[in-house]
């Protein structure tokens, strides 16, 4: 059975099937949605079932598709796209849950959310440079309509900015593709990540467009700026797609075109992507802790968190030790799956509380803790899991992370600030939000119901669960790094 | 023997001259119904006859007229684009005067078209620009209203002033290889002057038709003035046409003369500037007037990189596929819709469907995978980019960023909510024929992009 590609299209077929339907009510828009996403994540957990190994990509799946041009429609996990196609499928599913009480056009926003899913598992699982940038440009596409159309106040404008700026951030990988291309006369991937398809000045030039690409995705400091705007602007549920799924094709890239496919030029760019990464994870820090709005802090957390991922892979190309550099690429890898957890539980709560207060500035709430014990434990152990502490899935991600920075490059270890920046800036918005004296209009809020913990406990479970076990995600993961890292 | 062979490769052509000669006729008896049933059976069997015979490389006629790969493909890109056009010239001005004779002219112009398509020959050129010209210049004018006289006016005069200027040029090349024949060209290695001047002569004269920056200034008055449906199919065809002409007469020209650098420039400044002119209008003719302006910029990315690259000529073929459909789709809705920016507010509300088409249409004319526009693009891209050009596909890459700043103008305020007193009504049913049939092209034929031309 070819589970990939159903899981890839079987989102967009039932948005087809949705927009085909006589009854578009918002109850069959979203019982479709729910019962699609459901339905892909149990198909992708039967593809995580089916396993990986080690050394190269598993469960390919092919068909020609432009054979002039040596490109075909190729598809196929390995340790690196698999935890992220996990991920995705299972954010989705939540977000489908999350959305079941939008009432605006349901039928046009779940066709949106399932054609975004299709876009974002086929991005991850492409193995034809073609077919991966026309994966990677549908979900932007999916994502302005997104923000354009349930945004809040200024949506248009943020839309807008996000766009163009991530458009013309993506153009630049077109011409990196056309570069392998021309290099090697096939689209296939598979050929590509070997890493011998373009050498001297095309590598560099090829590499310099794929990291902006990248960055823009990512995003890195000095090229975030679109993230914020977007993030504010954006439906809770697209800004956990965003930031839980669409800033890893970022990091993604990052490993699986410039670290893979111009090996030999990252590492000479080394130093220079190192740099970048520290400066994001000490920028996104403190530009956090000036915010006064929850979504905004979120956001550049975000950016902080990205950051250490950008170390990791930057590590890997400079350390000598292949023992090291399979530690960082483990590390970062890992850091993306738990991005991808906590953050997306963040948006979420903040979202619910957004439901619930209409505002999300720090300074309108106060002791809510005891008014939403649900909603303020599960923000607390989240923020928790954000700042890095152990027993939750952000610090073994981390952790490796460091161990790699101190064995290769020890002054890259100046990020680490950018931690107790993040703990103080977490502590601060739980004892604005949660702890302290209550503000009396908020007495009657009500706690999270029953969908909402549904979509909020399998995110903190997975949290503590990554935190204090990790070994089953990073097994999969070091299959496929320990080859990298070589 | 040879007079059979070549009669019966131009077998389609034939047919179409047949067919515009026989719209003549019956408009002369008023009946606008049997004009377009002609013209359209004409096309149809035109089309079929070329089915078999893009793998034909051949000349007839003494080598001035080609049947191959580019011609054979232009005619099947801009056959069935044409018929496509008349069904929107019949919904637009149906049961108005010379109804007929808009029809008849329009079929006239396709044979112009395919001339300077399969142009082997200097003179089949100037007869290209010429046939295709003069109908032009009378669609234009069809409104007999002020705008459309003087728009007309325009067109004609830049006509006749460039087109003289390319027959003068032409003659260089000729007292250079002592032949009006193209394939000739070679002999001109090393007479770089001579290379020059005719060169200028065939930039003036196609750059014209080609709406290229600065001898665009015709198109967007011209297309405003005119009936929608005939910017629409001016827009289309005839520009196609000229970039098919451009690839017949520059294959075989030596690339050492600078040309194609100067090409590059020229391609350079009509994006560019096409898409920053649009950026300011507030008349939807005059914006994807100045948008297809733009895109003739893309299609120049092609010519640049003639010899250079295996995706040259397939780009270009490609490209013009993609045009045509998108081009048409975008015009067709303007049809639906209303001339002006305003009369799209709330449009894609009111119209999901059109609305949801329209979109497609501006995303593929962006170049936004996987639909057909991004296919022709990235063929153009790599051609530029192996032809050694690499900053003219960054420059390409970058006009992207603006298309889409462009056509988002007009997305947005689609899904604006509706103003009170907007339209509701129902389209053409031919309109909406022709806009599913260039919806299902773009939307698929990127997809299946093996079927076409490929390097």
């Amino acid at each position: 059975m070819p589970l990939l590609t159903i899981a890839t299209f079987l989102p967009i077929l039932a948005g087809l099937a949705l927009m085909a339907l006589p009854d578009r009510s918002t109850r069959t828009a979203h019982a479709v949605s729910i019962a699609a996403t459901g339905a892909v994540f149990l198909i992708t957990l039967v593809i995580w079932a089916r396993g990986i190994v080690a050394g190269d990509f598993a469960q390919v799946e092919e068909i020609a598709w432009i054979p002039a041009i040596g490109a075909a429609y190729r598809l196929g996990v390995d340790g690196l796209s698999l935890p992220l196609v996990l991920l995705t499928s299972l954010l989705f599913l939540l977000s489908a849950l999350y959305s079941a009480r939008v009432g605006e056009r349901a039928a046009s926003y779940v066709v949106l959310m399932l054609m975004l899913e299709t876009a974002s598992l086929g991005t991850f699982m492409a193995l034809d440079g073609l077919l991966f940038y026309v994966f990677f440009e549908v979900s932007l596409v999916g994502m302005y309509f997104m923000i354009a159309g349930w945004g809040y106040e200024e949506r248009q404008r943020a839309a807008l900015m996000f766009f163009l700026y991530t458009l013309l951030g993506s153009l630049p990988l077109l011409l990196a593709i056309i570069g392998l291309y021309l290099g090697s006369g096939t689209f296939d991937m598979r050929v590509w990540v070997e890493g011998t398809t373009l050498g001297g000045l095309p590598a560099t030039l090829a590499l310099i467009a794929m990291l902006v690409t990248f960055a823009v995705k990512i995003p890195a400091f000095p090229v975030h700026t679109w993230l914020p705007a977007a993030h504010v602007q954006a439906p809770t549920a697209g800004s956990v797609i965003l930031a839980g799924v669409m800033l890893k094709f970022g990091t993604y890239g990052l490993v699986r075109f410039a670290y893979q496919m111009t090996p030999e030029a990252f590492a000479q760019a080394g130093l220079v992507i190192l740099a970048v990464g520290v400066v994001s994870a000490l920028y996104g820090a403190f530009a956090a802790l000036a915010q006064s709005d929850l979504k905004k802090m979120i956001a550049y957390t975000s950016v902080n968190h990205m950051g250490y991922v950008v170390m990791g892979v930057a590590i890997a190309a400079l350390a000598a030790e292949p023992r090291i550099r399979t530690i960082a690429l483990d590390g970062a890898t890992l850091q993306m799956v738990s991005h991808g957890l906590v953050t997306g539980a963040l948006f979420f709560l903040v979202g619910m509380l957004q439901d619930r207060a209409h505002t999300r500035r720090i300074g309108d709430f106060g002791g809510l803790l005891g008014r939403v014990p649900w909603l303020g434990w599960a923000f607390i152990l989240s923020a928790f899991a954000s700042l890095g502490l152990p027993g939750l899935a952000h610090f073994p991600a981390e952790f490796q992370i460091f161990l790699a920075t101190l064995n290769g490059m020890p002054w890259g270890l100046i990020a680490i600030l950018a931690i107790v920046i993040t703990a103080a800036l977490y502590l601060r918005a739980i004892a604005g939000v949660f702890l302290g004296e209550m503000n009396d209009k908020w007495a009657d809020m009500p706690d999270l119901d029953r969908r909402e913990k549904l979509v909020i406990l399998p995110l903190l479970v997975l949290t503590v669960l990554v935190g204090v076990a990790p070994s089953w995600l990073i097994g999969m993961i070091h299959t496929t790094m320990t080859g990298l890292g070589n | 023997m040879e007079m059979g062979r070549d009669l019966a490769l131009l077998a389609p052509e034939l047919t179409l001259a047949a067919a515009a000669m026989l719209m003549i006729v019956a408009e002369m008896f008023r009946a606008a119904r049997l004009v377009l049933a002609i013209g359209l059976a004409g096309l149809t069997a035109a089309t079929v006859m070329t089915l078999p015979m893009p793998s034909v490389d051949a000349t007839v006629f003494g080598g001035t007229y080609r049947i191959d790969l580019i011609s054979g493909w232009a005619k099947l890109i801009l056959l069935p684009g044409t018929a496509l056009s008349l069904l929107l010239v019949r919904a637009e001005i149906a049961g108005r005067p010379r109804e007929g004779s808009v029809q008849s002219l329009v079929v006239l112009v396709t044979l112009g078209a395919l001339m300077l398509s399969g142009a082997g020959d200097m003179m089949v050129v100037v007869i290209g620009v010429v046939l295709t010209g003069l109908g032009s210049f009378a669609l234009v004018a069809w409104p007999r209203d002020d705008a459309a006289t003087e728009a007309a006016m325009k067109y004609l005069v830049f006509g006749a002033v460039t087109g003289s200027v390319m027959i003068y040029g032409l003659t260089f090349w000729f007292g250079g290889t002592g032949s009006t024949l193209f394939s000739g060209l070679g002999q001109l290695q090393g007479q770089t002057l001579v290379t020059i001047a005719g060169l200028i002569a065939i930039i003036v004269g196609l750059g014209y038709k080609g709406s290229l920056v600065p001898f665009h200034f015709w198109a967007p008055d011209a297309y405003q003035g005119a009936p929608v449906s005939i910017a629409a199919y001016l827009s289309v065809i005839t520009k196609a046409a000229a970039f098919f002409a451009f690839a017949q007469v520059l294959r075989d020209l030596p690339r050492d003369g600078g040309w194609p650098l100067a090409l590059a420039v020229i391609a350079a400044a009509t994006m560019t500037y096409g898409y920053l002119a649009a950026l300011v209008q507030t008349n939807l003719v005059r914006l994807i007037a100045y948008s297809s302006v733009a895109q003739s910029g893309y299609f120049l990315m092609g010519i640049v990189a003639l010899g250079a690259s295996g995706f040259a000529v397939p780009g270009i073929l490609v490209f013009a596929a993609a045009y045509v459909a998108m081009n048409l789709g975008a015009f067709a809705v303007v049809l639906l819709a209303g001339r002006d920016l305003d009369d799209l507010e709330g449009f894609g509300r009111t119209h999901p469907w059109l609305g949801a088409a329209m979109v497609v249409f501006l995303l593929s004319l962006t170049g936004i995978p996987p639909l057909f526009g991004f296919v022709g693009k990235f063929y153009l891209l790599s051609a530029a980019v192996e032809a050694g050009f690499l900053w003219l596909a960054i420059i390409g890459i970058l006009n992207s960023v603006l298309a889409l700043g462009v056509y988002l103008r007009l997305v947005v305020p689609m899904y604006r909510e509706l103003r009170p007193g907007g339209t509701q009504g129902r389209g053409n049913p031919l309109t909406l024929a022709v806009v599913l049939v260039v919806l299902v092209a773009t939307l698929f034929m990127g997809l299946a992009a093996g079927l076409l031309p490929g390097p």
